[in-house]
């Protein structure tokens, strides 16, 4: 008899592929095993898969199928959570800032942030300060994620989080900032409540200022 | 071309793989008209066209350098399909938005959902006229003045950008074979403009599109091994039948699949310090075999000194240059943000401490 959370813990640490990951999940709501503990499965073997991308065992396109495969065990296990469940995750919200059009490191810090728990919500590409203003005021998140790939977008980042000082809405979110150029000095200089140097960190990261 | 050999020239040389419009004109002293993209073609306009070619010389004349890089052509009368949203099509199915800061087309989505709609697709024409316009017409005005690399796109980058990261992916797991044939079909593209190319005599092949990110390749080994490389060859082998060497462009961290593609090519370009590439060591491990083109941070010429630039570029004179088969660049190309001081600092340190035999001092 095979062991269902064992076996989910399993297809993501060797990133198998989606029919693997459904098969298991299915064996374990058939078992009526909690979602809480299959999320906890999933989580410990994307953790593992996150190492061995950082140790140079896995490559990008492993962690993408991770996220993949994340994002798909979510959507099944929607009908099973309970109304609290689903309700009391953090907010997050996401988006490359004005001026930059690249989406690849924001699209996987946003898996990652999933993965990890927290309800993401993504703004897209080239997202003013106004928008992300805006959104703040009116989603009222816990986190602010900011992203760029290009050089010329770190101004935009300056510019987000002068907007909201300016609006008053600051002192209402936490603000991560990261991409190629970014720097944890830069995200001192700016005023960011943290930075992280790759979608692996985004999620500790996110953790971390929340509980500052 | 000395240096393409292995040899030491006089100097070393210089070049760009790119610069982009807003500093183009302020090199050239001249206003860019129409429509660009870095990746791709995205219009069929003649007249702009030659208004671009005929400021890139300039420039390129302006700044001295020794190579100059030029795109292929879209084919006569060709127009890329209009989105209503500001968005349009290339001719590979890609979708383009238009980066107002850096006023060129960039790749942002695709209209491929499904690799049913692959199939359905009209794969581009190779042989429709006048894809050779531009490198002919480049070829035209810098005589022998300058050598002139025929820019292709890699067929991995372009199926990666064509199917966007997630169902490229996706397809990784669920349809390996699919992907290999779309490499197979793009390659099968790029050995005819490789031959185009050669006819319209161009110096060189440069194939743009990158293979890795920070960390790595984009996808295991395993894939360029069994699926990239084999078809790769067959671009390189065309070139090679002609006589021309085969350079190829990628940022991020080559080091896992190094020890391959320096059996197949005959140079890379960019050698991305920002993913840990030291070209120092590239040159030792791989000096008799590849040209190395780089690799003064693109990060740092936005933002780091002249002074600390001049530096640089003198460490990358003194790792590389040695014994010939190196050519100075930036790690890119010269993007819109970066300081145009520091490039030009880039290029008047190159000029000075690159004089064979390399002896850099102060």
């Amino acid at each position: 008899m095979s062991n269902p959370l064992g076996e989910i813990e399993r297809a993501f640490r060797d990133v198998s592929g989606l029919d693997q990951m459904r098969r298991y999940t299915e064996m374990a709501l058939d078992e009526k095993i909690q979602p809480s503990e299959i999320i906890a499965s999933m989580r410990k073997g994307l953790s593992a898969a996150g190492t061995k991308y950082e140790q140079g065992e896995y490559f990008l396109s492993e962690l993408v199928m991770s996220g993949i495969m994340a994002r798909e065990l979510s959507e099944m296990l929607k009908p099973y959570l309970r109304r609290d469940e689903s309700q009391s995750l953090v907010r997050i919200v996401i988006g490359t800032v004005k001026g930059d059009l690249h989406d690849i490191g924001k699209n996987l810090v946003l898996t990652m942030l999933s993965s990890a728990g927290f309800e993401v919500q993504d703004l897209g590409v080239d997202v003013s300060p106004e928008k992300f203003v805006e959104i703040v005021k009116r989603e009222k998140p816990r986190v602010v994620a900011m992203s760029c790939l290009l050089t010329v977008a770190m101004d935009a980042m300056k510019n987000v989080m002068d907007r909201l000082t300016e609006s008053g809405f600051r002192s209402e979110v936490k603000v991560l900032v990261g991409g190629r150029p970014i720097t944890s000095d830069f995200a001192e200089q700016i005023g960011a409540d943290g930075y992280g140097a790759d979608a692996i960190e985004a999620a500790s990261v996110a953790k971390g200022v929340l509980t500052r | 071309m000395t240096t393409l050999d292995h040899t030491e020239p006089d100097v070393v040389p210089i070049t760009e793989m790119a610069i982009e419009p807003v500093h183009l004109e302020r090199i050239a002293q001249t206003k860019l008209v129409g429509e660009s993209s870095l990746q791709t073609q995205v219009s069929a306009d003649r007249r702009a066209e030659t208004n671009a070619i005929a400021a890139t010389v300039l420039a390129y004349q302006k700044l001295g350098f020794e190579l100059v890089p030029c795109e292929l052509s879209a084919p006569d009368g060709w127009k890329p399909r209009k989105n209503p949203d500001g968005t349009m099509i290339d001719e590979w199915g890609r979708i383009l938005s238009h980066d107002t800061k850096c006023r060129t087309w960039v790749p942002t989505g695709s209209i491929f959902t499904d690799s049913e709609d692959f199939e359905r697709f009209p794969l581009a024409d190779p042989d429709a006229p006048g894809r050779m316009f531009a490198i002919e017409e480049m070829r035209r005005r810098i005589g022998d003045e300058m050598a002139l690399g025929g820019f292709i796109r890699d067929p991995f980058a372009c199926a990666w950008e064509m199917f966007k990261i997630n169902d490229f992916v996706r397809w990784l797991y669920e349809k390996p074979s699919f992907l290999q044939r779309v490499i197979e079909n793009v390659t099968d593209f790029n050995v005819e403009i490789i031959k185009q190319i050669v006819d319209a005599k161009a110096d060189l092949i440069l194939s743009g599109g990158d293979y890795a990110e920070k960390k790595g390749p984009l996808v295991p080994p395993k894939f360029f091994k069994d699926v990239v490389f084999p078809n790769l060859r067959r671009q390189v082998e065309v070139a090679h039948r002609a006589g021309l060497k085969f350079i190829k462009h990628s940022d991020g961290n080559l080091n896992p699949i190094l020890d391959d593609l320096a059996d197949i090519v005959d140079g890379l370009h960019s050698l991305d310090p920002s993913a840990g590439m030291d070209i120092g060591d590239v040159k030792r491990r791989y000096g008799d075999k590849l040209v190395l083109i780089g690799n003064v941070s693109v990060d740092n010429l936005c933002r780091k000194t002249k002074k600390e630039i001049i530096e640089e570029t003198k460490g990358c004179l003194h790792k590389a240059a040695p014994g010939g088969g190196y050519i100075l660049s930036s790690s890119n190309s010269w993007y819109t943000d970066a300081k145009l001081e520091n490039c030009l600092a880039m290029v008047d340190a190159g000029r000075k401490y690159g004089r064979y035999p390399i002896g850099i001092r102060d």
